[in-house]
């Protein structure tokens, strides 16, 4: 396991998920959605050296997250691509994604205890991975609590499921199969009834602007 | 403790229910009869195979499959009683209740067809992974099956593709996913933690989680137990993660909306119970937390409920309010407490479910859902107006009906293990469900006939419709007079919660 090459990832996947949430251009941001995943899938090989069984994580992720996800929310945004305007705009995005990441860096490195590494050195690894893991989560919700447009909340979803799937290689790298694939394949299932229901908005409401679902009150 | 036996049957529940929505997509295209038979069919099943797996875990035998992946309990039995017999119940109102729905539409053949089948095909998906999760003694695949419950559930809220059904729709599977993803991280750290003491195959079990929770570090109790509770928690509808609830509740067909709270609710706080309550003997804090957060969803459903003019919206924060009783009488946490939160899922799921589908029954003959343009309705539909007083007094906690002695068990509970705030919140709160109850009665079926009750064509539902309810009414006036009639097998699933392999110091210890 090279922790250079590791970190140098697990940054890249900060900057993809920062670039999904804040591109104003939704097939951008499906693009930055798509790069998160082949770097997931990086991440999950280089991890494969110390665990073996995570490279059927890294199948699993490169079939649900790097090509069945995107595929569907390339084919959701044939007719919009630009979001309605967010909530919150990109300076104060910026500032919360720095505070993020420091608090989340801070809390992995001081409860390490979480999670158990035969080594000092991959412990460190582990802590980082998760603080990067909990951020993506994080700004997934973030995403969804802040972004007006409903295809939007669907990539901010997606990252947060991102983020539970690098967290799961620091927690439960030993987990079984079957479980992942369960995990993994109800991530696509949600993924493509939520962008079917949402199309069902835009054709009923005439856009995919969630201020505008105000038909049920209290 | 139960024997342990190896059977097919905790398997079998499962795969009935999911054999006929399989067949039921193959085949939709060939008639309505197809539908309903098959869905008939892969739900009597499923009851079938409950039964006979209750059978056996009320002798203390409890049914396990591939290596306590799968494994029936008492517990267990009782949510699966509840899911396919309500299940059961659901589906023959759907058959008239839909059809209906399907004629009246006013769209082409080849649509209305195609939408029973999504219907139907769903329906069974749903009731399929209720099942799975009761019987799933795997803590990832537990969270696995109760998202699927979401995702089954999802296009049956958004069934009638309207403004408000979308709406509903889209709430649901958001906030849901987002909700139950933190179960996920408490289901991990649960398993990292196993898994580092008695490997990881076996840090998997719930089973075999419970006997070693006490000897977990404090700071994986906390977090875990937070995520489980808002994570599961998300989908019992326990305040403040409540508000996708009365949404997806009212928008849903009836049949489903009966499902949704009769049912669904009861399996997410289940999830709860199942895993959190491992560290209940240890760490009585955790249970504690779980009483506070009980009374709060109570008193904040009850409020709501108040405020309602949509019968289902009203029923539907009821709702809220009821699982916070249930809450209430699990973090108590004494061995009284775990069988009156018990007793109050099983009386609330009947109740309910009658309440719901009678408000069906009253949209069915007369289209309207607004309590304020509905009145005097019993003159006309009398059956359906009794079955509906019954619900109201059972949810409502007065004799002879099933509420009444759940929740006056969970009071005696409160007030035994001390906990009289709660005591005094949870009376307070009963007493608002009273005035909404009776407030919806007399609105709803007394006084004068109101111009939508009035006009012609208005009449009793149909028998399929009314058989169902009043077999539900039947139920809560059954179980209210003679309890006793479900002390044993409730008695059974509360000794599951209390398996106290670490009860040295704990709360529960010092209960006795």
């Amino acid at each position: 396991m090279n922790p250079s090459l590791i970190h140098t990832l697990v940054l890249l996947t900060i900057f993809t998920s920062f670039a999904a949430v804040e591109s104003r251009n939704l097939r951008h941001a499906t693009v930055a959605y798509l790069f998160q995943a082949l770097l997931i899938v990086a991440l999950l090989v280089a991890y494969s050296t110390a665990n073996r069984v995570l490279l059927y994580w890294a199948g699993t992720a490169l079939v649900t997250k790097a090509i069945l996800v995107p595929w569907f929310l390339w084919r959701a945004t044939e007719k919009t691509q630009h979001e309605t305007r967010p909530v919150i705009g990109f300076g104060i995005s910026t500032v919360l994604l720095i505070a993020l990441l420091s608090g989340m860096y801070k809390f992995t490195h001081t409860h390490a205890g979480l999670f158990t590494s035969p080594s000092k050195e991959m412990a460190a690894i582990a802590a980082t991975n998760l603080a990067v893991a909990f951020t993506v989560f994080t700004l997934g919700i973030y995403a969804i609590l802040t972004r007006r447009d409903a295809i939007k909340t669907v990539i901010g979803l997606c990252l947060l499921e991102n983020g539970v799937h690098l967290s799961l290689v620091s927690l439960a790298p030993g987990i079984r199969e079957t479980a992942l694939i369960g995990i993994a394949t109800e991530v696509v299932v949600t993924v493509y009834l939520l962008l079917y229901i949402i199309a069902g908005i835009r054709d009923k409401f005439g856009s995919t602007d969630t201020f505008q679902l105000s038909e049920l009150h209290w | 403790m139960h024997n342990e036996v190896a059977s097919i049957l905790p398997v079998l529940v499962v795969a009935i229910p999911t054999a006929a929505a399989v067949l039921i997509f193959v085949f939709g295209r060939v008639g309505f009869w197809v539908h309903e038979t098959l869905a008939l069919l892969g739900v009597a099943g499923a009851f079938g195979c409950t039964l006979a797996v209750a059978h056996q875990t009320i002798q203390g035998t409890a049914l396990e499959s591939f290596s306590r992946q799968f494994y029936a309990d008492s517990l267990s039995s009782l949510i699966m009683f509840l899911v396919s017999g309500i299940g059961l119940l659901a589906t023959i109102y759907s058959l008239k209740y839909m059809r209906q729905h399907a004629e009246h539409a006013e769209l082409p053949a080849a649509t209305s067809m195609h939408r029973l089948t999504v219907f139907y095909g769903w329906l069974m998906l749903f009731v399929a992974t209720m099942l799975w999760a009761s019987v799933s003694n795997n803590v990832i695949m537990l969270y696995v099956a109760v998202e699927a419950s979401t995702i089954a559930s999802g296009l049956l809220v958004a069934f009638y593709w309207d403004k408000r059904a979308l709406e509903a729709g889209y709430k649901y599977l958001m906030l849901l996913t987002v909700g139950i993803t933190f179960s996920l991280f408490g289901c991990v750290l649960l398993y990292a933690v196993g898994a580092s003491m008695i490997g990881g195959a076996r840090g998997l079990l719930i089973t075999d989680l419970r006997q070693i929770a006490g000897s977990f570090p404090l700071t994986t109790v906390v977090l875990a137990s937070a995520f489980l509770i808002v994570g599961f928690g998300t989908k019992a509808g326990i305040a403040p993660f409540h508000p996708w609830l009365p949404d997806a509740h009212a928008e849903a067909p009836t049949p489903v909306s009966a499902l949704l709270s009769g049912v669904m609710l009861k399996v997410a706080i289940y999830a709860l119970v199942r895993t959190v309550s491992i560290f209940f003997p240890g760490f009585s804090p955790v249970a504690s937390f779980a009483l506070g957060i009980g009374v709060f969803t109570l008193v904040i459903g009850d409020i709501m409920a108040l405020a309602q003019d949509d019968l289902k919206r009203m029923l539907a924060y009821s709702s809220v309010s009821q699982m916070g009783y249930v809450l209430m009488g699990f973090g108590i946490g004494t061995q009284l407490g775990i069988y009156a939160g018990l007793f109050h899922v099983l009386n609330h799921a009947m109740a309910k479910a009658l309440l719901f589908l009678a408000a069906g029954a009253v949209m069915y003959s007369t289209g309207v859902r607004r309590i304020s343009q509905l009145g005097g309705l019993a003159k006309k539909m009398p059956v359906t107006a009794f079955c509906f007083f019954a619900g109201a007094l059972a949810i409502s906690g007065i004799p002879p009906f099933n509420g009444f002695q759940s929740k006056l068990a969970i009071l005696v509970a409160g007030g035994k293990a001390g906990n009289w705030w709660a005591v005094a919140i949870g009376i307070a709160a009963s007493l608002v469900t009273l005035v909404v109850a009776a407030k919806a009665v007399k609105s709803v079926f007394w006084g004068d006939m109101s111009p939508a009750v009035a006009a012609e064509g208005v009449r009793e539902a149909p028998l399929s419709l009314t058989i169902v309810m009043v077999v539900l009414a039947l139920l809560c006036l059954g179980i209210g007079i003679y309890p006793k009639a479900v002390y044993e097998p409730l008695k059974s699933a509360a000794c599951v919660l209390q398996t106290i392999p670490h009860a040295e110091g704990s709360m529960i210890a010092s209960q006795r």
